[in-house]
């Protein structure tokens, strides 16, 4: 029932068609590129698109395609981990902060809302630039800024479940909190906590993106969408193809992730349903 | 009306004071010994140098005091030296920030203008095929990374049609920006004065103005858009945080002179001071910017006061 709703909404059935491929990609890299992504001089330098060559080769002769198609491995990679640390971190924080005594969680919660107030790219680069760069402190930079997003959205599904009787009862059988969070309030929530998830998988992805293209995240002559960019922006106007395809692979990926993920949140969020 | 300014300003410097205290503890996070990761990149770096930090940092002190320390030299305005050239960081990062904030301003501006009649459309056309290709160019919009569009603008404006600078900073110079800064945050703009004026468009009043005879126009233009005008003034403190993150990677695309070029700078010569520096202005700003909106939105809607 549930899946027949999720199909019948459009969006969310274009955004999954697109992840579908993009998600192929990402497992079937090897086979589908034609070259060795790192390999120079397959064919001339800055060639446009051709029967050889299909999205065009870069400034060291490189198969852009093939660069395209790896590329899309590490950035999901990246995406999904950096969102199962920091969905995994905020949701723990999540839930103490709502079963946590009433003060205590004042004070808390100010601090999580401060670091919500700052855009996630900003966090994310703040930390990289003392942890140095690279592909593993890129992912935890931005799986830290991921944190007061998640922490925040787990406490105000935690808080409703932790005020309901069952939760109560469990106190008063005497129940520790991190009984009471991984029993009570956990399997409750974990539905909204899948849609939430997702919602944050495009920003990890564009963070990723945007700190390769400014020389922080993934190094060259690793592929990546960001960093294919940043080598190729001195080369824009003899050999636009450097700039459309990696663009493009940023931007439909994206794209798929905030369509699922707002299909999903209207089939849990009734009131955004009804509009 | 005095108690929630003050609340509200209160709640605001708290907030950079988190903030500050927060910046402070980042160089415990560079691998290995501090003060010898900052020297590194000092050509010249003698004991003196190595004290001067120590003494900056307070590393030589118990770490809870550390903590207080870089807070204690922020507060009497001092936020140090760069370790390249050894400069002092605030006015380095004061004599940008106007050209930082004049772009901000300049993105903002389009991504109300873009916004704001987006939201309008869709939310008097709901259910529509306008409204859902509304929403659809919204979430397309979010999904394009900024940097790519503006070497996007960059290859067809600039170098192709030859309308506009390649880079620099000037007015010419920030149309093309301005516009990408616009474009991208104009969508977040868009859905919250499409919610905005939906729940305004079920009030009572709006069936009350319809009852009387009202032309349509009138109704939406004078009796709804004016209140969603309002609730939409704390969004654009919002949008305005939003921007100036994808602001940093807009002015290294532009080589628009402002603080967020700078950062990047800082950040890939190891400056660890100037990195710092810039946490805190950029801080301050995005406090005091949607401290202000709240106070003036609670000076619009005398409801918010009350909450």
């Amino acid at each position: 029932m549930t899946l027949r709703r999720v199909l019948s909404n459009w969006n969310t059935l274009v955004g999954l068609t697109i992840l579908l491929v993009v998600v192929a990609a990402a497992l079937m890299g090897e086979w589908l590129a034609p070259y060795d992504p790192l390999q120079m001089r397959v064919g001339p330098r800055l060639s446009g698109p051709s029967a050889a060559h299909w999205f065009g080769t870069d400034e060291l002769g490189r198969d852009l395609f093939s660069r395209v198609v790896m590329g899309t491995r590490l950035s999901l990679g990246i995406g999904l981990v950096a969102v199962a640390i920091g969905l995994g971190v905020g949701v723990v924080f999540g839930m103490i902060i709502a079963v946590c005594g009433p003060r205590l969680q004042q004070g808390l919660l100010r601090v999580v809302d401060v670091l919500y107030s700052f855009p996630d790219t900003l966090i994310a680069l703040a930390l990289i630039a003392f942890m140095g760069p690279g592909v593993n402190n890129a992912t935890i930079a931005i799986a830290i800024s991921l944190v007061p997003f998640y922490a925040r959205i787990t406490y105000g599904l935690a808080v409703v479940e932790h005020a309901k009787p069952y939760v109560e009862a469990a106190w008063i059988a005497g129940a520790r909190a991190p009984r009471v969070m991984a029993v009570q309030i956990a399997p409750n929530i974990l539905q909204s906590l899948i849609v939430v998830g997702s919602i944050g998988f495009s920003s990890a992805i564009l963070s990723a993106a945007g700190l390769s293209f400014l020389g922080l995240g993934v190094q060259p002559p690793s592929p990546e969408w960001g960093s294919i960019l940043a080598s190729g922006r001195n080369y824009i106007n003899r050999a636009p193809w450097i700039l459309v395809f990696p663009g493009l692979a940023i931007c439909l990926t994206v794209l798929a992730f905030n369509l699922v993920g707002d299909g999903l949140r209207d089939l849990t969020d009734a009131k955004s349903r009804k509009r | 009306m005095l108690g929630y300014i003050l609340r509200r300003l209160l709640t605001g410097a708290l907030t950079v004071a988190v903030v500050i205290i927060a910046a402070g503890f980042l160089v415990h996070i560079i691998p290995g010994d501090p003060i010898t990761a900052m020297l590194a990149q000092s050509v010249s770096a003698t004991e003196e140098d190595i004290a001067r930090l120590n003494a900056q940092y307070g590393l030589d002190r118990p770490v809870w005091q550390q903590t207080f320390v870089y807070l204690g030299n922020v507060l009497q305005g001092d936020l140090g030296t760069t370790i390249r050239g050894n400069e002092p960081v605030a006015p380095l990062l004061l004599q940008r920030l106007p050209n930082t904030f004049a772009l901000a301003s300049a993105g903002l501006l389009v991504a109300l203008l873009i916004g704001i009649p987006m939201g309008f459309v869709a939310a008097i056309n709901r259910g529509r095929i306008s409204d859902f290709a509304v929403m659809f160019i919204a979430i397309l919009g979010v999904s394009i990374p900024s940097f790519w569009l503006g070497l996007t603008f960059i290859q067809v404006f600039s170098l192709h049609l030859g309308w506009f600078p390649v880079a620099g900073t000037g007015f010419r110079n920030m149309i093309l920006p301005a516009l990408v800064l616009g474009i991208v945050n104009s969508a977040l703009v868009a859905r919250m004065t499409r919610s905005a004026l939906i729940d305004i468009l079920q009030e009572d009043y709006i069936r009350t103005a319809r009852a009387r005879g009202l032309r349509e126009h009138q109704v939406l233009f004078v009796h709804a858009l004016r209140p969603a005008l309002i609730s939409i003034v704390t969004v654009v403190g919002l949008v305005f945080a939003h921007l100036l993150g994808g602001q940093v990677i807009t002015e290294n695309v532009f080589s628009w002179n402002g603080i967020g070029r700078l950062a990047i700078q800082a950040m890939l010569q190891r400056d660890y001071p100037l990195v710092q520096g810039f946490i805190v202005i950029f801080a301050i700003s995005i406090v005091a910017v949607t401290t202000l909106l709240d106070i003036l939105y609670g000076i619009l809607d005398p409801r918010v006061r009350r909450k």
